[in-house]
């Protein structure tokens, strides 16, 4: 029924059901906003409570002419870039060590998954004790946060290659770092991905939750800071821009790796199975 | 082939021995070995150096500390607190989330408007909202309830909507030509084929909402096991943050092994028929 | 596509009560007694708190809640809860509370870390 008619849509028609396809995600924000206007200018509430939206924007442009935006930006940026960073290597190599130990695995397991339920901000109070306030105490949560997912979705990708790739390259001369290298690495490759999209997302939330109670400096102490000052407007707009970042990284920065790399060697599982 | 492998690599037993009491007492070791293992590094790191009570405690310190809080009310009131909270958020979440989600997921293009939003959301946790409600509702259980509702109901909403959207439309098209109302739909075909990413959503939800439970309990500082650990550093007591943290991880898994995931389980055994 | 899907989930008997059921029966008991536990032992012992001279008691009354250990600042906060909190009784673990409802007198012996309650003179 419907195959018909599309065809017999115009390229001009096709266009625009494929623009307003693209517009779609916007319409929620729409809504807010004109919801949010239209509160205000019936309601009138006190500043302190719900700002106007151009309040919002001109205390973050104030901050950033100031410079002040920048730099907690750049401070929670870099306290993510090093806590990640130390997540994933560690994960990863830990990972690899569990996941091809399979009774190092089954031993650890309950352990892994009773710090994981307590990963992240359940360790600042006896943490803050150790590292004091600050980057080394945001990179100990995040680094916390990350590590376990990526090293449960490392041990699970390792654990997952089959084995019949595994003692394929072994039967024709292949040593143990050459299996991994070539086969158990490439195959494990789509989940540590995976722990590495899901670990940046978590690694993010856990900055802002660590730097709302012990930084000086970073968005998250940016809007908890505010709150003595009953400036609503600067915590809705620091709000907006921690999520504004988080889909950035998300889209900008992890999709665009996990297309090139899972699609590079998605493809030659795929060609495999079919072997 | 790659199916046993897998089972196999993931330490499953086989199925026809857990029935079997002697298999369940070797299967409970296993989980325990590895905890004994940990506390008895513990005990070593402990007692290599010499540590500052204001760093490092030793785990007999921490079953006293322990033995201490829940003896004395502490720790039941504050875990009680705590598991109410979840307990509370888990139920509203639902009531509100998942009509949400089927109100938005029958249509395919309310479900794409609105997914980019909610994944805008959850790039803002409910934790960078904390300041605003307390804001508005001062330091009091309110606020934490409404800060662990935001958390939860956004993967709900979402694996609402997704659950809904993965009914083929072969069902709902059959039961419409055969007569059935709108209600009868929903009740025979929505609900049983988005239930199982209904409670995956549930659990997911959990997690994120324990989490952010705790860290706003802190903030809060009006009971909860948050604020039970957060006091407790600021008396220096280590022993009762490890007990807390103890606490906070031990609650989280029964609530999560013992009855979040059987419930998944059985939902996707019963229904998950649809799941690709 | 179907037969090389790895581990599917075998379907849990669901005849007696199967290995997930007894979970989530686990876990509940678990949580009820964490949620309930130490309240049902309180008011189970509560005959033994109450000092004799204060049993049926009908009007207001003042008390001394006797703790076997040094309280913290939890406990003063929820045993000011029931009366008027007015200072120690020469140890720390033993408070003086005025002004006792019958009715809070009653939940104070359902308390289960307070180990006794003795009349005020």
């Amino acid at each position: 029924m419907s195959m018909a008619s599309a065809s017999e849509r115009s390229p001009m028609r096709r266009a625009l059901d494929r623009l307003v396809w693209r517009l779609l995600p916007l319409t929620p924000f729409a809504l807010v906003l004109v919801a949010w206007v239209v509160y205000w200018a019936v309601v009138r509430p006190p500043p302190a409570t719900l700002p106007a939206v151009q309040d919002v924007v001109v205390a973050m442009w104030e901050l950033a002419a100031k410079g002040e935006l920048a730099t907690h930006v750049a401070a929670s940026l870099w306290r993510l870039l090093l806590g990640v960073l130390l997540g994933v290597i560690t994960g990863v190599i830990g990972g690899f060590i569990v996941g091809l130990n399979r009774p190092i695995a089954e031993f650890l397991s309950p352990l892994i998954v009773f710090f994981n339920a307590i990963s992240g901000i359940v360790w600042l109070p006896l943490v803050i004790g150790w590292l004091g306030i600050g980057t080394a105490l945001a990179v100990f949560l995040i680094w916390n946060t990350v590590f376990f997912i990526v090293f449960q979705n490392t041990v699970l990708g390792v654990q997952l290659v089959p084995q019949v790739y595994e003692q394929g390259v072994q039967a024709l001369g292949g040593g143990r770092w050459e299996t991994i290298r070539t086969v158990t690495l490439p195959g494990a490759l789509p989940y540590i991905l995976t722990g590495l999209r899901s670990g940046l997302g978590f690694g993010w939330r856990a900055l802002i939750a660590a730097e709302l109670v012990g930084a000086t400096t970073g968005l998250g102490q940016m809007i908890f800071g505010a709150t003595e000052y009953h400036r609503s407007d600067i915590i809705i707009g620091g709000c907006l821009l921690i999520g504004i970042i988080a889909i950035a990284m998300d889209r900008w920065l992890l999709l665009p790796i996990e297309r090139r790399t899972i699609e590079r060697w998605g493809l030659v599982f795929d060609a495999r199975k079919e072997e | 082939m790659s199916a046993t492998a897998a089972r196999s690599a993931l330490g499953h037993l086989p199925d026809h021995r857990t029935g079997c009491v002697a298999w369940r007492w070797l299967r409970g070791l296993k989980i325990l070995l590895p905890f004994v293992a940990l506390v008895a590094a513990w005990w070593a790191i402990y007692l290599s150096a010499d540590f500052s009570p204001q760093v490092l405690v030793s785990p007999l310190a921490v079953w006293r500390a322990f033995v201490h809080l829940a003896t004395y009310g502490v720790m039941a009131e504050y875990a009680s607190t705590s598991l109410r909270m979840i307990g509370l958020a888990a139920v509203l979440s639902l009531l509100v989330g998942v009509p949400i989600g089927f109100a938005v997921g029958v249509n395919r293009y309310a479900a794409h408007a609105l997914e980019g939003f909610l994944r805008f959301l959850q790039g803002i946790s409910g934790i960078a909202w904390l300041p605003l409600a307390i804001i508005w509702f001062g330091f009091t259980h309110t606020t934490t309830l409404i800060i662990v509702i935001y958390t939860l109901i956004v993967p709900i909403i979402f694996n609402t909507m997704v659950g809904v959207r993965a009914v083929p439309e072969t069902y709902t098209l059959a039961l419409r030509s055969l007569g059935a109302s709108r209600l009868r739909l929903v009740k025979d075909v929505y609900l049983p084929g988005a239930l199982p990413s209904i409670v995956v959503g549930l659990r997911l939800g959990m997690g994120y909402g324990w989490r952010a439970l705790i860290a706003a309990e802190m903030l809060v500082r009006k009971g909860g096991l948050g604020d039970l650990i957060f006091g407790a550093r600021t008396f220096g007591q280590i022993d009762r943050i490890i007990t807390g943290m103890i606490a906070i991880g031990c609650l989280y898994v029964v609530v999560d092994r013992l009855i979040v995931q059987p419930i998944e389980n059985l939902t996707v055994a019963r229904w998950g028929v649809l799941r690709q | 596509m179907s037969d090389n899907q790895p581990a599917r989930r075998r379907l849990p008997r669901l005849s007696l009560p199967g290995p997930e059921v007894r979970k989530i029966i686990a876990g509940v008991m678990l949580i009820v007694l964490v949620l309930f536990g130490q309240q049902l032992y309180g008011r189970a012992t509560a005959a033994g708190r109450l000092d004799a001279a204060l049993r049926g008691a009908t009007g207001p009354r003042n008390v001394i809640v006797v703790l076997d250990f040094t309280p913290d600042r939890f406990h003063n906060e929820r045993v000011a809860e029931y009366g008027v909190f007015a200072g120690r009784d020469g140890a720390l673990n033993r408070l003086r509370l005025r002004n006792v409802t019958p009715a809070n007198l009653a939940r104070l012996a359902d308390v289960a870390w307070v180990a006794r309650i003795e009349p005020l003179q």
